[in-house]
């Protein structure tokens, strides 16, 4: 059995900086969308019974990097098309923004996880993966599992980013928003072919409300098209009490 | 509990620096030749660094490259395979986001999306792999385990890389990973576990291989070349510029891939190693490799692909285990290229100049990405039996 045991969104970094001067430390580094990520998953880990010990899925952000390194990237581009790239050095922070698995990096670092981790990457409707991989691992193999995930609208100009995390148990916990458990019972595809608005956030926080709204017994969400690959219709069975 | 199901590899495609076909990778290996070269392109960027194993087959010219590069490999492993897309899943790494010459300047190439567009061929599960230098290896193992466990019958698996560009090549110059160029012969400029080693050859690349289920292979009467037996991953939680000195990370998910394929470490007759010539990376994995062979260490022949095709990221995992795959078909093992005198610290049995015929039939192909995402995935001999 599978239950989703915490879940929490982050989208204010000013809140992080000046609530919790201590993650805001470890993450001031990063880009926007894994500083979300990680301020998020900082919060459900407080209901974990060992960080150190989940298995952790974490999902690329679609729109990756920051407006600094795009800037930089910009002046890259230029230099390429005229041959005067010459000693130009890269800041090592903007390097840091590049890297698609940096979350899940982070997060093992602070909680000195070396259990099992799957990154996946920046394309859309990769969350649903997620969630069944969490589905396949919690299936004998751990006890806990973190899925996380930040995004922003885009990395180019700073827009609003969203960071949610879920932490999933084998043990039957109540969900702690709800005070109810919430088990996951299966998710489901078959093909069909739609538009996306690929992110790697927002399919997980629709999800969320669509469990905060719904009163008890099964829930059959069907994931909207856009937050889909773009191949499959997604159904995520779960049962509430 | 479900009945495992033993996971075969009957296809598989390689673009790579020494060419574009799993025929090149290995006989370039074979003959101890690296592929690595001054770019042109980067030559005419006006950056410092201009050596990088360039894949030939797709034109850099090509504002497609990502998908061509890709594509190419897959469709050389689905037609080796007779398998077609549509009954097959999709593991797959496609990097990061890139830049690519086009018709009114440099455009910039979403990762994404280019995953998105290879995948649209594929049933589900089509999952893209973010795992940095591991990626192509947790590509491989992530499916080995889809179809192990009955989740689906086959999948293509493997990783793609086109970051052979003025952007990544500063960016890794400035965490001292890529050897710059200091008027040697540039086939030398990745020499894994080398006294001379600088750092890695950024190259561009693709790999992919076709996995299915013994029970199919055997009802189309497929050819297999390898077994996959076991699968590991790890983190380090360490650093994320550096792996920990002692190779702890490393280690565990080598472990982790032996229970899995429930072989005690004695069963491994070969190592094909990421060597990615970076200073603490060689002496890390070095490390590593010692404590898990114990007594053995000595003897257990160990060979890197890197000398030979430079660092094709995304695609390096897979790229090696089609390497260690060949292994297990001939029993023989590539020389590490460019390895001439091994330095302190990273002493293991390297296969230095030639290649050596051993009959290995169990390897052990292991990588380790940035951030300290590691993964290990150990092949075997294979038969239809």
């Amino acid at each position: 059995m599978v239950y989703l045991a915490a879940a929490a969104q982050h989208n204010d970094l000013a809140k992080v900086r000046a609530e919790k001067p201590e993650l805001w430390r470890h993450v001031r580094r990063y880009n926007q969308p894994v500083q979300l990520a990680l301020a998020a998953a900082d919060e459900v880990m407080r209901f974990s019974e060992n960080p150190s010990t989940a298995a952790v899925i974490s999902l690329a952000p679609c729109q990756p990097g920051s407006a600094d390194l795009y800037r930089w990237g910009n002046v890259v581009t230029a230099g390429m098309a005229t041959g005067t790239l010459g000693n130009l050095r890269m800041n090592p922070t903007q390097t840091l923004h590049a890297v698609d698995n940096l979350a899940m990096s982070a997060f093992a670092i602070a909680h000195a996880n070396h259990a099992y981790c799957l990154g996946l990457g920046g394309a859309a409707g990769q969350a649903w993966c997620g969630l069944e991989a969490v589905h396949e691992r919690l299936n004998g193999l751990e006890e806990e599992a973190l899925l996380m995930a930040g995004d922003q609208d885009a990395a180019e100009d700073g827009s609003p980013g969203l960071g949610v995390a879920l932490l999933f148990s084998t043990r039957a916990k109540p969900y702690q928003p709800l005070d109810r458990t919430v088990r996951l019972v299966s998710v489901a595809r078959s093909r069909k072919i739609v538009d996306v608005v690929p992110h790697a956030a927002n399919g997980l926080a629709a999800l969320l409300s669509s469990i905060a709204q719904h009163r008890s017994g099964l829930l059959s969400y069907v994931v909207p098209p856009e937050h889909t690959d773009g191949f499959s219709t997604v159904t995520v069975t779960l049962e509430i009490s | 509990m479900h009945t495992k199901h033993r996971v075969v590899i009957t296809g598989m495609g390689a673009l790579s620096a020494l060419g574009a076909t799993t025929r090149d990778l290995w006989d370039g290996l074979l003959a101890n030749r690296s592929g690595v070269r001054r770019v042109q392109r980067l030559i005419d960027s006006g950056i410092t660094v201009t050596a990088g194993g360039e894949v030939d087959a797709v034109s850099p010219e090509n504002v497609d490259r990502d998908h061509e590069i890709a594509n190419r490999a897959i469709d050389d492993a689905l037609v080796e395979s007779k398998r077609d897309a549509g009954e097959c899943g999709f593991i797959w790494s496609t990097g990061l986001d890139t830049f690519q010459k086009g018709p009114s300047g440099f455009v910039h190439r979403s990762a994404g999306r280019c995953f998105t567009n290879l995948a649209s061929r594929f049933s589900a599960p089509r999952r893209m792999i973010a795992a940095a230098c591991a990626s192509g290896t947790q590509a491989i193992g992530e499916a080995f385990r889809l179809i192990q466990h009955g989740q689906v019958e086959a999948c293509v698996a493997g990783g793609s890389s086109v970051m052979l560009t003025p952007f990544y090549l500063i960016g890794f110059a400035g965490l001292q990973a890529v050897a710059v160029d200091n008027g040697d012969d540039p086939s030398l400029a990745c020499r894994p576990f080398d006294k001379k080693r600088k750092g890695f050859a950024l190259a561009d690349g693709a790999g992919a291989m076709v996995l299915e289920t013994l029970e199919s292979a055997q009802e189309r009467v497929a050819t297999v070349f390898a077994e996959v037996i076991g699968f590991g991953v790890s983190q380090d939680a360490f650093d994320l510029n550096r792996p920990c000195d002692d190779g702890a990370g490393a280690e565990l998910c080598m472990r982790r891939a032996l229970a899995d394929a429930e072989l005690s470490v004695e069963q491994i007759d070969a190592v094909n190693a990421h060597a990615t010539a970076t200073y603490s990376g060689d002496l890390a994995e070095a490390a590593a490799l010692r404590k898990l062979f114990g007594n053995r260490w000595r003897t257990v022949p160990v060979s890197g692909s890197k000398g030979a095709i430079g660092h094709a990221m995304a695609a390096a995992g897979v790229l090696e285990a089609i390497v260690a795959a060949q292994t297990c078909a001939t029993g023989v093992v590539p020389p590490t290229v460019n390895l001439r005198h091994v330095d302190e610290g990273c002493e293991l049995d390297h296969v230095i100049g030639e290649p050596r015929d051993i009959d290995a039939e169990k390897v052990l192909s292991v990588s380790f990405g940035m951030g300290g995402q590691n993964a290990a995935v150990i092949l075997s001999r294979g038969s239809n039996g």
